[in-house]
């Protein structure tokens, strides 16, 4: 039997209907196979040996870090027990626990706010949107910056205590903060006065391009009241090596 | 019959379809945050900055032995352990920005164009370099410091105006320093290409004097 023209236009539309998506999947196939053959042909000539020793030296870092805090752990104990004897001793101990604290040495524990930042999780992303929709390092110094203008007392990314010599270093898209390798989702915990750093925060001219990315490209980004936050002493390395105090170090300033 | 078998086709072709497209981009977002992504290049810097950031560790650890040993000589022997205080109280001072402090490093002469988003990042950039003290014009930056733009076009630090052209000092190593801010691609060739009529002048300095912190701002 020859088909009617009504059967033989509906047979064409099934078959177009299906066409559309079968080129589609045909094309993402392909781009997921040429992702992987390029992917693997560079990480198995030079990406796995590399990863493998930036691994093991963050993993050497750990351990270097913990030896670290033992023997200034160990040294604070004998000099606060040799302190007990003279006056003059226990001044420049006094002094020396001031310090430390002031410098970021020592934990912390107190209220404040903790901000929340995220790559966005938004599957439907058009692919000139990634770049806004990813943390860079600037977004995590810019926070930095807003969070002591609000009045912080203590802060810290990802448990590592900010410090004179902290820094936000980006490479690629790998964030490293004190030199530690960081990835998304970061949380800032800051301890200080909650409304002055959530009025600092919710000011429209403080962050506008996160808050802009937050709105628009679904970047995480989230301020919110804490209590009794805590942050960990800074357990870096202090590397004073080129500087000198210009005054004699005394007890008393 | 046949309308039915080609819906449900096309509904399968599609459910697969939606499943792959949603598989490629959660496989973009794991990617794009693990070192499995980065080049070569990139892993050989992340390589070279742990590296050295272990060796800061082990030099430090070193000292710190060293130390040890003396104070507990000391202690064992009478003396108490004053000196190794005094030398902590040296470096705590520096860390924290409470005391003026002396040594070689470099000076950035900016003339013209700049604002506060830029400065912080040039303040971040010296301290990747590993910078022992900063000052800005003549306000030291400290552990808690902030900056702003004001509406005269001038920055603030830590609520203090400082006006252009700025001059930021940095203790630390001159040469690694150095190199830090005018390697190519640097920070300073990046500002240069955005801030296209203001002049950046680097040079090293075998003596600054790097005032303290303001009492304010601790």
């Amino acid at each position: 039997m020859i088909p009617s023209g009504a059967a033989r236009r509906t047979r064409l539309q099934h078959s177009l209907v299906l066409l559309l998506p079968a080129v589609l999947f045909g094309l993402l196939v392909s781009v997921q196979w040429r992702t992987q053959t390029f992917r693997s042909e560079l990480s198995v000539r030079y990406n796995a040996p590399l990863i493998d020793a930036a691994n093991a030296l963050q993993k050497e870092q750990a351990t270097l870090k913990t030896q670290l805090a033992e023997l200034r752990g160990r040294l604070d104990e004998i000099q606060r027990n040799a302190s007990t004897q003279s006056g003059a001793a226990r001044e420049l101990q006094a002094r020396v626990d001031d310090l430390r604290e002031r410098a970021g040495l020592t934990p912390r524990a107190g209220d404040g706010v903790v901000v929340q930042l995220d790559d966005a999780r938004n599957a439907s992303l058009a692919a000139r949107d990634i770049e806004k929709s990813i943390c860079h390092a600037t977004d995590l110094t810019d926070i930095l910056n807003t969070a002591w203008r609000g009045g912080a007392d203590a802060i810290a990314v990802n448990d590592e205590r900010i410090v004179s010599s902290s820094s936000v270093y980006c490479v690629g898209s790998t964030i490293m903060v004190n030199g530690t390798l960081m990835s998304p989702p970061f949380s800032v915990a800051v301890i200080g006065p909650q409304n002055a750093l959530l009025g600092a925060f919710d000011d429209p001219q403080q962050l506008s391009d996160i808050k802009q990315r937050r709105d628009v490209q679904g970047l995480g980004f989230r301020v919110t009241r804490a209590t009794q936050i805590h942050v960990p002493g800074y357990t870096g390395a202090l590397n004073i090596r080129y500087a000198e105090p210009r005054s004699l170090p005394t007890a008393t300033r | 019959m046949r309308r039915d078998a080609g819906a449900i086709s096309t509904a399968v072709v599609a459910l697969f379809l939606g499943v792959l497209a949603v598989t490629q981009f959660r496989s973009q977002d794991v990617y794009s945050r693990s070192l499995q992504l980065e080049t070569p290049a990139s892993l050989t810097t992340v390589i070279a900055n742990l590296s050295d950031r272990n060796n800061e560790l082990r030099n430090e650890i070193f000292d710190l032995r060293r130390d040890l040993v003396n104070a507990q000589e000391s202690v064992a022997s009478g003396r108490g352990s004053l000196s190794d205080a005094e030398r902590q109280l040296r470096q705590f001072k520096v860390f924290s920005a409470d005391s003026a402090v002396a040594g070689p490093g470099i000076s950035i002469r900016i003339d013209g164009d700049f604002d506060e988003r830029a400065l912080s990042d040039l303040v971040n950039e010296l301290r990747n370099a590993g910078a022992e003290a900063i000052a800005i014009n003549d306000v030291r930056v400290g552990p808690r410091s902030y900056f702003v733009g004001t509406l005269d076009r001038a920055v603030a630090v830590d609520g203090r105006a400082v006006r252009g052209p700025w001059t930021v000092r940095a203790i630390g190593s001159p040469e690694v320093v150095y190199v830090a801010m005018t390697r190519t691609g640097g920070i300073i060739g990046q500002f240069e290409l955005i801030y296209r009529n203001t002049r950046f002048a680097v040079s090293k300095d075998t003596t600054l004097n790097i005032p303290e912190l303001a009492s304010g701002s601790r």
